[in-house]
């Protein structure tokens, strides 16, 4: 068990003698026993921040200290980390139980039996005790993904690394492996960093989530912080689905005025914009409220586009126009009907919305959390 | 149309592919049948008959192998004879160079380097220099390095300088095609196995040892069955190194048959048979991975 700090960390690789930064200047530190998730789309650096952590990519600026060491320059097999890989990666020659115990071997000294009887525990702990004596190339999918599983936490390390350990198993099986994972790591409490371009992974297992982008960190939160105080358009972006709704606006006399509506502002809300000219607004699906008749400044007619039904709620597109392409979604319960190209009256509610810059995309106001909290005592 | 027709017509295309088959099969087949068709007539009878028809009554005879045998290799356990000497140095050279090629691919392959693009050309250079452009250089090499002042401590040794200067020249030529072939099949690892195993503990030299290696038995076998039979049936470099005719190898052997006065042709075709025997032989033993290696399985 460790702390892992990130600080200041760089990575340049060097494409033809142009350079290219995969991650720019990251700092995170994550707490001993700590879930830290890091997500982003594809491409942002967050593979390259884990493999810099566990030694398998070199560091161009900045430091990786674990326990306080600086491992920078330590080979992988020095930094006393387990990875679990998204192919799992298991050497197909050996059987589970050669497969669990090489690291073992390799990096201690423990004897045989001392091994034999880890391995054994491991593997009752993930029940794939009857699967011992089998090669990985007769195993499911999950059955790898649970052994390679056991191998990391065989070695008991410091830290786990996993790079999307769950993206190769069907839809069914990823949610259960999912809940598993994480009481595992509660039970073990061992630090882990957990890369996933998937946000449900993210939200849902994550103490904390750092959402990266083009190599730059944008945020470091709590999933709900990340959730309903995102520091940037990008982040309020990623985080949800269906993503929030963006317009963007201008802002003209203390309302701001868009190309389909105009929106009024607050005393309160207009402080929190301060100068900006230009802002974007953003408001979440579940908070977009359909009532049957307009009473205010910010309710506003649109006819409905699609209707998703997922069972439980559904999704429902909108346009302002009677014929145009939806301009926005809604949440709604999933026991009300509505049917394309009816009339209905979206509410924004001020309380709900955010503002960013933007230019620079950075939140100027997040959604208050009053009521959220008299709903949610535990929030 | 009926259905019998639809038979009739199928069963006779079927006929027709099988005829052709039949006739192509003998074709190809036809040189060998009549290689062991001579190998088993005597003299007269080869003579007197087309070299493929097979011997009647007193044609018949074994007395070529015997004396095949005799000349090629004589008793087996004089550890001498062109057979065991061509074995002294195919076996050698084989698992040498495949053990030089496979490591030697694994650090162009599997590890990372400054340099190594370079490296990388002059083993797929070595591949195309064509054995006659060498004999020269070669030999004076061989003459310079004197080996057999080296080997004066152990006579057994000292009396076969010229098959172990072949054993070196031959894993020395060997290595560049089996590093190119241990290169694409490691090529095809998946690099998070090896990463994990880094990961896991270990060095560089026991992830070759524990992964690498015990992964590549299917590719050892091409390269065994392939090397092998190189080396086995290589004339010229066993015509120009070796001088003494205790240190004869099988080609030469052979090519000796030949020469004599009186040509006989039974005795040599036996000879060419008992010469080709072993690389038939290294092929059935490793057939199944090689078809493994080839198919490009791991």
């Amino acid at each position: 068990m460790a702390e892992l700090t990130l600080d200041n960390v760089t990575k340049v690789f060097d494409d033809n003698g142009s350079d290219i930064v995969a991650v720019d200047d990251v700092s995170i530190d994550i707490a001993d026993g700590e879930f830290l998730v890091l997500v982003g789309p594809s491409g942002c650096g967050k593979s390259t921040t884990l493999r810099m952590i566990a030694g398998l990519e070199t560091i161009s600026g900045g430091e990786i200290r674990l326990d306080g060491d600086v491992v920078n320059g330590k080979p992988p097999r020095d930094r006393d980390i387990a990875m679990v890989f998204q192919s799992y990666a298991l050497y197909p020659h050996m059987t589970v139980k050669q497969n669990m115990s090489f690291g073992l071997e390799e990096s201690t000294d423990m004897s045989d039996g001392e091994i034999s009887s880890l391995v054994t525990e491991t593997a009752e702990m993930l029940s794939i005790s009857p699967l011992l004596e089998r090669k990985p190339g007769e195993l499911s999918g999950g059955q790898q993904q649970r052994v390679a599983l056991g191998r990391a936490i065989v070695r008991d390390p410091k830290v786990f690394l996993m790079d999307e350990p769950l993206s190769n198993l069907d839809a069914k099986l990823r949610s259960q492996m999912r809940t598993e994972l994480q009481r595992l790591q509660e039970d073990l409490g061992v630090t882990t960093v957990y890369v996933t371009h998937d946000q449900t992974e993210a939200m849902t297992m994550g103490d904390r989530i750092a959402i990266l982008n083009d190599g730059v960190l944008q945020q470091v939160a709590t999933p709900l912080e990340a959730y309903h105080q995102p520091a940037n358009l990008f982040v309020a972006g990623f985080v949800g689905e269906p993503s929030m709704n963006f317009f963007e606006m201008e802002v003209r006399d203390g309302r701001l005025v868009g190309d389909q509506f105009d929106y009024p502002l607050s005393e309160e809300t207009l402080a929190a914009v301060g100068d900006a000219d230009r802002v974007t607004l953003g408001i979440r699906p579940e908070d977009v409220q359909l009532v049957d008749e307009g009473s205010g400044d910010h309710d506003f007619g649109t006819v409905v586009d699609v209707v998703e039904p997922m069972g439980n709620e559904n999704n429902v597109y909108l346009g302002f126009a009677t014929d145009g392409p939806a301009d926005f979604v809604a949440t709604i319960d999933g026991m009300r009907t509505l049917e394309a190209g009816q009339p209905v009256v979206a509410r924004i509610p001020e309380s709900a919305i955010h503002l960013f810059d933007t230019e620079t995309g950075a939140a100027l106001r997040n959604r208050s959390l009053d009521e959220l909290e008299e709903t949610e005592p535990n929030l | 149309m009926s259905v019998a027709d639809d038979l009739r017509e199928l069963s006779l295309g079927r006929a027709a592919v099988y005829v052709v088959l039949l006739l192509v099969g003998a074709f190809y087949l036809a040189p060998l049948e009549s290689g062991l068709m001579t190998a088993i007539k005597t003299q007269d009878a080869f003579f007197s008959s087309t070299p493929f028809v097979p011997p009647f009554g007193d044609g018949f005879t074994l007395e070529p192998w015997y004396e095949a045998w005799a000349q090629m290799q004589g008793p087996l356990s004089d550890f001498s004879g062109a057979l065991y000497n061509s074995a002294f140095v195919a076996i050698p050279a084989t698992v040498l160079s495949g053990l030089i090629g496979s490591v030697a691919a694994y650090g162009l392959t599997n590890l990372k380097w400054r340099g190594q693009a370079g490296v990388l050309m002059l083993f797929v250079a070595g591949m195309f220099v064509p054995y006659q452009s060498v004999l020269v250089p070669l030999t004076r090499f061989w003459t310079i390095v004197g080996l057999q002042n080296y080997l004066a401590a152990v006579p057994f040794l000292q009396s076969r300088v010229g098959l172990i200067e072949l054993v070196v020249t031959h894993t020395a030529y060997g290595i560049p095609i089996c590093t190119i072939l241990f290169r694409s099949y490691y090529a095809n690892f998946d690099e998070s196995m090896l990463e994990a195993a880094r990961i896991d503990g270990a060095t560089f030299t026991r992830i070759y040892r524990r992964i690498i290696f015990p992964l590549s038995k299917p590719m050892f076998a091409v390269v065994l069955i392939y090397q092998f039979t190189q080396v086995w049936n290589d004339f010229l470099f066993a015509l120009v190194l070796v001088s003494s005719p205790t240190n004869e190898v099988a080609t030469i052997a052979l090519n000796k048959l030949q020469g004599s006065m009186v040509q006989q042709y039974n005795v040599q075709m036996a000879a060419a048979f008992i010469a080709a025997l072993p690389t038939l032989l290294v092929y059935v033993l490793f057939g199944e991975q090689f078809a493994e290696g080839v198919a490009g399985e791991s």
